[in-house]
């Protein structure tokens, strides 16, 4: 062979079939893409949503003047104008939030300083100037600048709202005691005690008592509230039309325009705390996602309860107790085929048999005298676990499995040489051994039910559910409550709502968190496995 | 020495632990069986043989001539005789105990009896008597409670309409039959059929002015002319009244319309159809609206049933005329009665022969046939359809009880190309809930099945050439350090919740297609040719190979990013320039002007991209996984003979691998075809049957979860859907049987290496 020279005028040549590999390549390269650029979407939305935008003030050739947020741009499909469209807010006031405008329209666009931004407890956000700050007899304010006056006004208003919601808890103490003996009470009644029966009375006597007690402190607490709502302010939108706003709806007040990086920051940091701890607001298309976030965690243990047993056990008798033959090979078949199983046959499987045959059967034995209300025999956190468990059941077989595979052969032997029983050298050496392999498998398990949103729709989520399924109410675990979801959220929210426009940063929000959620598991099984496989790398030589 | 009762402990533990593993084997299995099981037990009732049961057996007085009308009342616990004498007896029929007598008198003349009974269903009748008076009565039993929660049953006879003869119908036997139905007020529809073969229609139109004046309107037709010396056998009014349907003794079956509802505009009776509806040889002798009264099925003397419905056609234009669109099984002997039940689609059919049949006219199910020792000679069906009474030669009455849990449903509703009642011909349609309440439910699954495959279909175009050369190139070509990165990304990507993808499909995706479709369409066509296109430069401009050497193996992928990434955005690019150029506006518009389709935002095509892009990591790991098993040595034998490593992967590792890359074929269609999230975020859920990629589908999934939640428990859309999800799973049953069966025989063979 003679090396290639310099003077050799033929050019340098691929190997046959160079482009095909590179065409493969491309496969790849554009399966990877795709996804990173899902990645980029949500994250763009989603983390883009907390950041508080510049407000612009625009002057229309109409002379009119509108405050807001760019929040698209784009060109008009059928004029061929560049146009952008701006979130405007104040629902209230105009009847719609967003509006588009063509580039030509705007004749100014300022950046006004005191611009402010607040996001309410109904209605969305308002975009304005603050005028003025009213005490309202309710309290005094030390301030002289509105705005300090704003910060002043919120304040207290949020020490007074808090006696508010000492009431509020004390009426749902007391609501919860009173639904109990109306429990009690319609108990009795359908073992047929008569009327006049001394425990009959004596709760229907402690009924009243109680809702006697929630009137008066209903009452205390409205009292209470409506001195808050003294407290008021007066907002100024771009055109100077003025109106109050009560200090006890605003949320949050900004000022997008006059604050420095790090206090926007700040903001944002504030504004991500909210959405993981606080409520739902204004038809889940506002405030935060606790109850869903805790919603799929609860709901994904309780799970992993009963799916890492089941699934542990089944790979140990795949793995070292069955013996290969016909039988193994239908376990085999089975296995896969309780993985590929649309999920939607779970959900419906589980509404038959455990929404309406089990509970169904357990709503006639110990809650007869709530029916036709069903308590168990309706979708519920307990029928969404266990099926699924059955669900997931697979992938911890499967990572079992690898787990036992992973053990050298030298180590059991070894074990059984000494003179250990079988299910010795299993509890005391294997499982210990594949436990990396077990927790691979809780984690990819629950990485999978916490996306999985079809059979849920059949078992027991909602948009919204009045409370968690674990609380501070006896007995704490209430396993035939309804519970929200992160991935069911997505789906309602992003299409059921009316007004799509409006909700759709929310949503990408939404998807964000369940993104991150499901993304961080998987991430964590990985490394895990990873580790256990080069762990046992130089031990099976 | 070991302590032996330690021994024993552990022995005894030892054989507990064996079985409680061995369970947890066989729990899978259990599962799965178990699972199936119970959705195949709520779908079975479906096709269970519905069931009666003689109840009772009422002798009546007298003999069967003088018996013009009974029935049964809904809770099966009642009945009532009405004679020709005009006395009417409730019964119970537990015992056969009278428990009321009385005796209906014509509006007319006291001494009158019954000459015509015309049955409208519910109790309700229209007499008429023989002076030529008429009227319309409805026998009911009120249920009542005492303190104690005690029922009694009380019968409640109503006169809803009595009418004196008409002058010159006072003489006895002028008219033979009337059909009497109130209308609002006192307002009242009538058709007389008269002796001498004549038919006549008198509408007493009520109409209330704003003062609250009422003026009665009266229209008397003629409607014998258009009978063309032909006699009427039988016919049946519509329930609103402005529809009557006939046949006569030439075989003809003939439809009025007309309408005087609304003052200002009369619509005076027209014959709207006159078709031949006898066979030849056979004569018509029953005819009865189907409830709904859109319908019809008429009777021959044959035996033969079948079901007419007023449709458009290719010779009638816009008109709808009556057409035959069923021929159900055939009675036993010429067809005596026909009677509709008030409920479904349902009739009661009697033959000569003495047979009452139950058939369900749209799934052409013959749900139940009643036979006695005797022949029966009449039978009437109850108000909630649970009850049968029927009157026999010896004139007893007999009372079965019905058991006909889900009548509309057959393998032809199911599975069969339907006429349903408001289409021009026969169609696959799946509309369960029906827009109003006599319109019946269309549960075709055939268009969830054909939406189902066209989904995967679109999907596995895209997903399966991404996923099988992914995988090559990742398993043959690609460095191991890159391998420990791209391996668990693709895992990333499989963790990635449908619900996820779904959304973003609908909201990111779907906008972007509908905006820049000509510029994506141009990127897709020229995928291959961009990277092969660059490849032909880098080859030729093949210094810069140089300068990367041996090192770029393995990392073509990484070069390509920038490359693909740049070349679909200038496809868009171009592609926003060059619509308005090539289509006169944009495609969408030039798609529906030029060629008739119509473009839906949610579609295919999201749907090829979106439901394959889920389907893709899961068909690249198991391919990958099959491709890196195949033994190194016959690469490197390959690569020792001479060949590229192209021509080694491509000729030598593919051909090895091809079990492994069905199998995992075999699931990701597993996958797309259970898939629920993605198609039901991302189509429009229309239940059509279209190929085209510019709209959307319904699947099965998707169904199940959108109508799941709201299907009332134990009802046929209810089974219905189990019915689908048992399809679903033993899709994916024999699928993902067929991949672990072929990946355990490449799993033995390779086992050798």
């Amino acid at each position: 062979m003679s090396e290639p020279t310099h003077e050799n005028t033929e050019k340098p040549r691929s190997p046959a079939g160079e482009r095909w590999v590179w065409l493969s390549g491309s496969a790849l390269t554009l399966a990877l893409l795709i996804t990173l650029t899902l990645v980029a979407v949500v994250l763009g939305h989603g983390l883009s949503y907390f950041w508080p935008k510049t407000i612009e003030k625009i002057v229309l050739d109409d002379g009119s003047a509108r405050l807001g947020q760019v929040s698209n741009r784009d060109v008009d499909p059928i004029s061929g104008e560049p146009r952008v469209q701006y979130k405007i807010g104040n629902e209230d006031w105009y009847g719609h939030a967003f509006e588009w405008f063509d580039r030509s329209m705007i004749v100014e666009t300022s950046i006004p300083r005191d611009a402010v931004l607040l996001e309410r407890l109904s209605h969305g956000r308002f975009f304005g100037f603050l005028t003025e700050v009213r005490g309202g007899g309710t309290i005094d304010l030390g301030a002289v600048d509105p705005w300090d006056r704003l910060i002043e006004a919120q304040e207290r208003v949020g020490e007074l709202q808090k006696t508010v919601d000492d009431y509020e808890a004390e009426m749902h103490a007391l609501n919860r005691r009173a639904r109990k003996v109306g429990d009690q009470l319609a108990k009795l009644l359908y073992d047929r005690v008569p009327e006049d029966d001394p425990r009959v009375v004596r709760l229907r006597e402690k009924r009243a008592a109680l809702l006697g007690e929630i009137d008066a402190i209903l009452e205390k607490s409205s009292a209470e509230e409506a001195r808050i709502r003294q407290v008021a302010t007066t907002f100024r939108d771009a055109d100077g039309r003025e109106g109050e706003i009560v200090v006890a709806d605003i949320v949050r007040a900004v000022r997008p325009n006059a604050i420095t990086f790090t206090e926007k920051c700040s903001v944002y940091a504030s504004r991500f705390w909210e959405l993981l701890s606080e409520e739902p607001r204004e038809s889940n298309t506002a405030g935060g996602l606790f109850p869903a976030l805790f919603g799929t965690i609860f709901m994904v243990f309780l799970m992993s309860i009963f799916c890492v047993p089941l699934g542990v056990v089944a790979a140990i008798y795949l793995h070292e107790y069955a013996k290969d033959g016909p039988l193994v090979r239908m376990v085999r078949i089975a296995v896969n085929n309780l993985a590929g199983v649309p999920s939607i046959v779970y959900g419906i499987f589980g509404l038959g048999f455990f929404v309406y045959m089990i509970g169904g059967r357990i709503d006639d034995l110990f809650f007869a005298h709530r029916l036709p209300e069903p308590t168990f025999g309706t979708g519920g956190v307990l029928w969404a676990s266990l099926t699924l468990a059955l669900l997931t059941v697979p992938v911890v077989i499967v990572s079992t499995e690898e787990g036992l595979a992973a053990i050298p052969g030298g180590i059991r032997e070894g074990s059984l040489g000494i003179g250990a029983t079988k299910f010795q050298t299993l509890t005391r050496i294997l499982i210990p051994m594949a436990s990396p392999g077990i927790l691979t498998g809780f984690v990819l398990a629950m990485a999978r039910a916490a996306g999985e949103v079809a059979p849920l729709m059949l078992l027991g989520v909602v948009k919204l559910a009045p409370s968690l399924p674990l609380d501070g109410e006896f007995p704490f675990v209430h396993f035939d409550r309804k519970f929200m979801h992160l991935g069911f959220h997505i789906y309602d929210v992003g299409f059921q709502s009316p007004d799509i426009e409006a909700v759709r940063p929310m949503v990408y929000v939404t998807t964000m968190l369940l993104l991150f959620v499901v993304a961080t598991m998987s991430l964590t099984a990985i490394v895990v496995r990873n580790h256990m496989r080069r762990k046992y790398a130089t031990g099976s030589f | 020495m070991l302590d032996p009762s330690y021994l024993n402990r552990i022995r005894r533990r030892e054989r507990i632990a064996q079985r409680v593993i061995g369970l947890g084997g066989a729990f899978v299995v259990i599962c799965v069986l178990g699972i199936l099981f119970q959705i195949s037990w709520v779908a079975l009732p479906l096709f269970l043989e519905p069931d009666a049961e003689i109840r009772a057996r009422v002798p009546t007085s007298g003999e069967v001539d003088r018996v013009v009308a009974f029935g049964v009342g809904e809770y099966i616990e009642t009945a009532y005789v009405l004679t020709r004498d005009g006395a009417l007896r409730y019964v119970l029929l537990e015992d056969g105990k009278t428990i009321a007598e009385e005796r209906l008198a014509s509006p007319g003349a006291d001494d009158a009896s019954i000459v015509g009974v015309v049955r409208h269903g519910a109790g309700r009748y229209s007499l008429t008597w023989s002076d030529g008076s008429v009227s319309r009565e409805r026998f009911a039993f009120e249920s009542t409670f005492d303190d104690e929660g005690v029922r009694t049953i009380v019968p409640a006879t109503s006169r809803e309409l009595g009418l004196a003869p008409d002058e010159g119908d006072a003489e006895s036997g002028a008219i033979v039959e009337s059909t009497l139905l109130p209308a609002d007020e006192s307002g009242f529809t009538r058709i007389d059929r008269l002796a001498e073969g004549g038919l006549r229609l008198h509408v007493r139109a009520v109409s209330t002015s704003i003062f609250g004046d009422s003026e009665a309107t009266d229209h008397r037709f003629d409607l014998s002319a258009d009978l063309e010396d032909d006699r009427i056998e039988a016919l049946d009014l519509a329930t609103d009244g402005r529809e009557l349907v006939a046949i006569t003794d030439s075989g003809d079956l003939l439809r009025w319309e007309w309408d005087f509802s609304d003052s200002d505009d009369i619509r005076e009776p027209v014959l709207v159809d006159r078709v031949r509806a006898a066979e030849p040889g056979a004569r018509l002798t029953a005819v009865s609206y189907v409830f709904g009264d859109e319908s019809l099925v008429v009777g021959d003397d044959q035996g033969r049933l079948s079901r007419w419905l007023p449709a458009r056609s290719e010779t009638s234009g816009n008109r709808r005329e009556l057409t035959r669109i069923q021929t159900l099984d055939p009675q036993d002997g010429s067809v005596v009665q026909l009677s509709p039940t008030q409920r479904d689609k349902s009739i009661v059919s009697l033959g000569a022969g003495g047979t009452a049949i139950l058939d369900h006219t749209t799934a052409e199910r013959r749900l139940l046939e009643f036979d006695a020792d005797s022949r029966l000679v009449h039978a009437s069906i109850n108000a909630r359809s649970d009850a049968l009474a029927a009157l026999d030669e010896r004139g007893t009455i007999l009372v079965w009880e019905l058991d006909v849990p889900h009548p509309e449903v057959s393998m032809k509703t199911l599975f069969g190309e339907v006429w349903y009642e408001g289409y021009d011909e026969p169609q696959f349609r799946w509309e369960s809930s029906a827009a109003t309440q006599d319109s019946e439910p269309k549960i075709s699954l055939v268009p969830l099945l054909f939406g189902t495959l066209k989904g995967t279909l679109y999907a596995m175009l895209f997903a399966v050439p991404v996923a099988v050369l992914g995988a090559l190139y990742t398993s043959q070509f690609l460095s191991p350090r890159m391998r420990g990165i791209v391996k668990p990304l693709i895992e990333i990507m499989a963790a990635i919740p449908s619900v996820v993808i779904g959304f973003l499909a609908a909201h990111w995706f779907a906008p972007i297609l509908q905006q820049s479709m000509t510029g994506l369409f141009l990127s897709f066509a020229l995928f291959p040719v961009i990277v092969l296109g660059v490849v032909a430069v880098w080859d030729r401009y093949g210094a810069a190979g140089r300068v990367l050497g041996k090192r770029r193996e393995g990392f073509e992928f990484l070069l390509l990013a920038p490359v693909i990434g740049l070349a679909m955005w200038l496809c868009v690019k171009v592609g926003d320039f060059a619509e308005p150029i090539i289509f006169g506006s944009d495609l969408q518009t030039f798609l529906f002007e030029g060629l008739g389709v119509v473009y839906d935002p949610r579609n295919s095509i999201v749907i090829a991209f979106a439901l394959g892009f889920a389907v893709v990591p899961i068909i690249f790991t198991i391919a990958e996984d099959s491709l890196s098993n195949v033994p190194r040595s016959l690469s490197a034998g390959s690569l020792a003979l001479g060949a590229s490593r192209w021509q080694t992967a491509w000729r030598v590792i593919l051909p090895a691998g091809a079990p492994g890359i069905f199998a995992a074929t075999m699931i990701g269609l597993g996958r797309a075809i259970g898939e629920t999230m993605i198609v039901l975020m991302a189509t429009g859920n229309t239940a059509i049957m279209d190929w085209s990629p510019f709209n959307g589908m319904r699947t099965i999934s998707a169904n199940i979860a959108t109508e799941a939640p709201e299907a009332p428990h134990l009802g046929s859309l209810y089974r219905v859907l189990f019915l689908s999800a048992v399809i679903l799973f033993v899709m994916t049953f024999i699928l993902n049987t067929i991949a672990e069966i072929v990946r355990h025989r490449i799993r033995r063979k390779y086992a050798r290496f």
